[in-house]
């Protein structure tokens, strides 16, 4: 749990993997997940790599491996996902991998070309007797005019010229997609106007596209014609639509025949056929059982030649050179792991630290608790390398501002008890395999929900409201008895009066505190609403005012962990003097005032409000009254105090930095001046020192780490962050009121909900018949609508507040949110 | 008018554009070419292109890799594009669009034609065919003998057939008249859609006008520059040119007069917007004419996406995409024939 308050220390390493054991080396560490490798060849185009030629078979494999995968796709059979531990093969396996795919697929491409071919032989047999077997009326027809050509119809016919007798009817019949059919009667007819008569007609029965399997009506047709130009003619257009063309003869006694022999033909292709699918399903079976392990291995294969890719080799090519982020606490496991696969090759691969001048990934290892906080943390922005995490403090800080403003104890339990059966889950294979995205949000966010709705029982219970009604487990501070007796109201009183006040002043009406957060008598009070108002409003400014001191408070570590105590001086310290001496004090005021101000001095109670807005003003005003004595003095003290921070804040760290840096600059000339000779000598040597290979250097520091110290820029800077804090400090106090407007809404969308729906159920009648007729509907409506609007849209509303007050007015006191993330080299997909 | 053009348009189009758009901003980069050129193998290449937005589309292809079989798969890839954007489309955009597909299919028509009169197979002249020009009764235009048969027969149903009016003949179809009905279909192709974009008036109008202006006035050159030395007459030549361009009419009448390369040029020369285009050939590299327009081609066509609201960016995107098509394929000519002094003369896409 202590890695949760700032990263954990993350180094660079430097690995030396001898060439023979590289790849052993590079799997065992994808299997551990520890190191994530930075790429040392990023001016090398993907393609000049050294391992190239292996991720080339990979992807080859892969590529068979698609094709298989989908073969047995179709084929409607599912594979199993692969069973143990797999890890990647040795190189040398890829062969054996890649011969025993290849013949598989070749194997497979083989049958499954046998089985197309002896389906398209089907089909086109079943076309053809499909052709042959209906009767065509109209050929008939057309033989009859050919025959005997009445006199209405000669224009058809004469047109060719000459006499009929050497008119010949010729036919052409095949079968077309159905799609073309309209399309192909068409073209037919404007090609060769009335040269020829077309019958189109659908199939009974549907047949199966021998390449999908896809059922299709075909439609068959039959066209005669005269002439043998106009037949070529038809022919090409038949061609053009893909047509099957069968041979039609015309006599119907030699066409039966034909008949007879198709089926008979499809009968004995149909049981070749089955023969071919049964060796198919055979072959697929071998595919099912290795198809699974040899992609799951072939794809960490190529993750580690990938991963290999990325190393510089050195330069007596005996070993690569590999760099990378490993977490400080994992260097041993690293180094047993590299002793471990690398003990075979004889030559032991070793891994070192080396200084670096980049900014690290951020490391936060989270646990199934923490990694919602995290994870809301994260949403904002990785934090910088070592900067204070805020996570852990909100962990406890979050639910608190969401239950502030979704406080009510019935809400909170039905929230506590959802959350607490997904946690009493999780463990179940099926909770867990849940693919619902809605549902894994809610269930990523489990201990979050808990932790929300444990926290709205508590702020429930302060705001004393249970589905918007009071409870009274202590008995109540007030007596409506005393009063009553005291000033003898007579029950006419009564009666005309509907309104009565309960006076504090009188001697046994008030007799103390509630014990533990509202008096349950206010929720009969007509001033209720003005009561809860200006409890819940400071109670938001002292919430805030509290939050916000705290986030600057936390830069505190910030600075002491970086070593820049000039920060701590210079702007901590004049932020903090600024929050607290303007805000602070209104804290304190209103503190003060409920503390000092009692009952009997109600009435000429000072306005706090005025109070705050004179300090600013430097006024004063004489009728309301002071809180302390040298209430004045130390206003003003304050207000001074905290405009002279601003200045403070503006220039100190500008000017500072500026000294620094001339003071350096002037130290290096000096020394440079010095030493001009001694490096002129030795420049020879401090290359050969720095430089093993120019890739190298290149990775490892880009650029001079004091970067070009820029006057203007650190000044702009300051200034943006100087005016952003002082007025975020009155804008960020004012937002944190919403904590008072949400938990309003939240109380009084309730009320509405309990008053309008379940006290009229409720009022509708006494006998026991009716109210169950009654309060079944009506106690289902409150139920739904209780879920439906305050638990999950109020409840979002306030998550999302919540997170903007953590986001905002939290978090930009001290945090930055700059870094990246450890993405170690891993084969572990699940997240 | 146009303000509300403007207002409504994203209800219609909207998806669309913001798809063209983001389909654009993936065309291939300055630097994207420079690895392409460093590449040795087609192997190479393909690896390469793979980093890109064409991801594994040549996963499937058996080896060898053939330049062909690149170029049909990235057809196929814009094709598929094309039509996604099609089916997508309403009125009138889906008619801009089937007036972007015209031209492709008098391409097709023509090359089928060719090949029917070469007495090639239809299937093999159809693999050369680009798929965008596709249409169920392509195939069948090889049974027509004179032009109006092709009509009647054919194309009646097609959207080729408004552009028929001009060009109906009896003559035989030799590979002249193909040429001649090549050029007249073409010719009143752009006239109509020229006149499609003018109707419609706002942002697409004044995008696509220029661009079509353009082309229209790019043929006519061509046509010029390509009868040279044929047995076309001057009036035949004249009635090929496409009338909506800026050279027409005055420009038109001298270049149907042109009788070499200068007097070309000559004509060119009245124009403020050839004559810089003219004066670029031969200059340095030894640009070719077809080079220099393809350059300002591509320039009109990337400034299309500056305006919003208008339908130019899928004619524009469709263009630019078939430019990087003919870069890739460029390179890949000269990867596999070894012929590498010539690489770098790919058309930049800017």
């Amino acid at each position: 749990m202590g890695s949760m308050f700032r990263s954990e220390e993350v180094a660079l390493v430097q690995l030396f993997l001898p060439t023979a054991a590289a790849y052993s080396c590079v799997s065992q560490l994808g299997e551990l997940g520890l190191v994530e490798f930075r790429d040392l060849n990023a001016s090398v185009s993907a393609f000049q790599r050294r391992f190239v030629v292996d991720v080339r078979r990979c992807e080859e494999l892969e590529k068979t491996f698609t094709f298989l995968q989908e073969e047995v796709r179709r084929a409607g059979l599912v594979l199993s996902p692969p069973e143990g531990k797999l890890p990647a093969p040795p190189p040398r396996d890829l062969l054996r991998i890649q011969e025993e795919t290849d013949r598989l697929a070749q194997e497979l491409r083989d049958v499954r070309g046998n089985q197309q071919a002896l389906r398209a032989q089907l089909h086109q047999l079943r076309l053809h007797s499909a052709v042959l077997g209906q009767s065509h009326g109209p050929p008939m027809a057309a033989a009859a005019y050919a025959e005997g050509p009445s006199s209405e119809r000669t224009p058809l016919i004469s047109a060719p010229g000459g006499s009929h007798t050497d008119l010949k009817v010729n036919f052409v019949a095949g079968a077309v997609e159905p799609h073309k059919a309209a399309a192909l009667e068409r073209l037919l007819w404007r090609a060769c106007r009335g040269f020829l008569i077309a019958s189109f007609r659908e199939m009974e029965s549907q047949l199966e596209d021998p390449v999908t399997g896809e059922p299709a009506t075909w439609m068959t047709f039959v066209i005669s014609y005269w002439g043998e130009q106009i037949g070529q003619k038809i022919r090409k257009i038949t061609d053009c639509f893909h047509c099957h063309i069968f041979p039609y003869l015309e006599q119907e006694q030699a066409r039966h025949g034909v008949l007879q022999q198709l089926q008979q033909q499809s009968q004995e292709l149909q049981e070749v056929l089955e023969e071919t699918e049964r060796f198919l399903s055979q072959v697929l079976g071998r595919v099912q059982q290795l198809l699974p392990s040899g992609q799951v291995q072939v794809r960490k294969m190529k993750a580690v030649y990938l991963a290999l890719n990325q190393c510089s080799v050195s330069t007596t090519h005996k070993c690569l050179i590999a760099e990378g982020w490993c977490a400080a606490c994992d260097l041993p496991a690293l180094q047993q792991a590299l002793q471990d696969s690398s003990s075979e090759a004889g030559v032991s691969a070793v891994a070192h630290r080396i200084p670096c001048r980049d900014m690290p990934p951020t490391l936060i290892r989270t646990n199934r608790f923490t990694a919602s906080f995290q994870g809301i943390v994260d949403a904002y922005g990785v934090g910088r390398y070592q900067e204070v995490n805020p996570a852990p403090y909100t962990i406890i800080t979050f639910p608190f501002l969401f239950a502030v403003m979704f406080g009510d104890v019935g809400h909170g339990l039905l929230m506590f008890l959802f959350a607490l059966a997904m946690v009493l889950m999780e463990n179940r294979p099926a909770v867990k395999a849940a693919q619902n995205e809605i549902w894994q949000t809610f269930f990523g966010g489990r201990y979050l929900l808990l932790l929300m709705g444990l926290f709205s029982i508590y702020t429930g219970f302060i705001y004393n409201e249970c589905f918007s009604c009071a409870t009274t487990i202590f008995p109540s501070g007030w007596s409506v008895a005393a009063m009553a007796n005291q000033s003898g109201w007579s029950d006419k009183y009564l009666s005309q009066h509907p309104v009565l006040t309960l006076d504090p002043n009188i001697p046994g009406v008030f007799l103390g505190p509630y014990p533990f957060g509202i008096d349950p008598v206010w929720s009969l009070a007509s001033n209720h609403l003005s009561f809860l108002n200006s409890f819940k409003m400071k109670m938001s400014v002292i919430l805030g005012v509290t939050h916000m001191a705290f986030g600057v408070f936390l830069s505190i570590f910030n600075h002491v962990h970086f070593g820049q105590a000039h920060r701590l001086l210079l702007e901590t310290l004049p932020e903090l003097i600024f929050l607290l001496g303007l805000f602070g004090y209104l804290v304190f005021l209103v503190v003060y005032k409920w503390l000092q101000v009692s009952v009997s001095s109600a009435a000429s109670a000072p306005s706090i409000l005025i109070h705050f807005i004179n300090m600013f003003l430097f006024a004063h005003s004489s009728t309301n009254l002071p809180l302390f004595p040298g209430q004045e003095v130390t206003q003003y003290t304050l207000v001074v105090l905290a405009l002279a921070m601003v200045p403070v804040l503006l220039l100190g760290t500008p000017l500072y930095l500026l000294r620094q840096h001339r003071r350096l600059t002037a130290r290096v000339a000096c020394s440079q001046d010095e030493n001009k000779d001694r490096l002129l000598d030795s420049s020879d040597a401090s290359i050969s020192e720095n430089g093993w290979s120019p890739d190298e250097e290149k990775a490892g520091c880009p650029g001079d780490e004091e970067a070009e110290f820029v006057a203007s820029e650190a000044f702009m800077h300051q200034a943006i962050h100087t005016i952003e804090f002082c007025l975020g400090c009155i804008s960020n106090t004012a937002s944190y009121l919403r904590l008072w407007a949400l938990s309003l809404a939240h109380a009084q969308l309730s009320e509405v909900l309990w008053a309008m729906v379940m006290r009229v159920g409720l009022s509708m009648g006494r006998e026991v018949g009716v109210a169950a007729v009654v309060l079944v509907p009506v106690f289902a409506a409150f139920a739904v609508m209780t879920v439906a609007i305050l638990l999950v849209m109020e409840g979002l509303s306030a998550f999302l507040h919540a997170l903007r007050l953590h986001w905002v007015e939290f978090q930009n006191k001290f945090y930055l949110g700059t870094g990246y993330k450890l993405s170690p080299f891993t084969f572990t997909t699940d997240d | 008018m146009s303000e509300r053009a403007e207002l409504y348009f994203n209800v219609d189009h909207g998806y669309l554009e913001g798809l063209v758009r983001g389909c654009k901003a993936n065309l291939l980069t300055q630097k994207d070419y420079i690895n392409l050129v460093q590449c040795e193998t087609l192997e190479d290449l393909k690896i390469h292109l793979q980093t890109t937005d064409y991801g594994n589309f040549l996963a499937n292809e058996t080896n060898p890799l053939t330049v062909s079989k690149i170029d049909t798969e990235m057809r196929k890839k814009l094709c598929r594009e094309f039509e996604y954007f099609r089916n997508h489309s309403l009125e009138p955009l889906s008619t801009f669009l089937t007036y972007m597909t015209c031209s492709y299919m008098i391409d097709n028509v023509i090359l089928l034609m060719n090949g029917a009169l070469q007495k090639k197979s239809v299937k093999e002249v159809l693999a050369k065919c680009h798929p965008l020009g596709r249409f169920t009764e392509m195939e069948a235009v090889n049974i027509a003998e004179t032009t109006s048969d092709l009509f009647r027969a054919v194309l009646v149903e097609t959207p080729l057939a408004p552009f028929f009016q001009d060009c109906m003949s009896e003559n035989a179809l030799d590979e002249l008249n193909i040429e001649l009905l090549r050029n007249k279909l073409y010719k009143s192709y752009l006239e109509e859609f020229y006149k499609f974009c003018k109707n419609h008036g706002d942002v697409t109008a004044e995008i696509m006008c220029p661009i079509l202006e353009f082309e229209a006035d790019r043929r006519a050159v061509i046509i010029t520059l390509n009868s040279f030395g044929t047995e076309l007459s001057k009036e035949d030549r004249e009635a090929l040119f496409p009338t909506c361009g800026k050279l027409y009419p005055e420009g038109l009448r001298l270049l149907a007069q042109a009788e070499d390369f200068e007097q070309m040029k000559r004509v060119a020369d009245h124009y403020g917007v050839y004559k810089p285009l003219f004066e670029a050939v031969g200059g340095s590299g030894g640009k070719t004419l077809e080079d220099v327009f393809y350059e300002r081609e591509v320039q009109m066509n990337v400034l299309a996406f500056n305006r919003q609201f208008h339908y130019g960016v899928f004619y524009a995107y469709v263009k630019l995409k078939e430019q990087e098509m003919r870069n890739i394929v460029w390179i890949a000519e000269c990867i596999s024939q070894r012929h590498r002094t010539k690489i770098n003369s790919y058309i930049p896409i800017l």
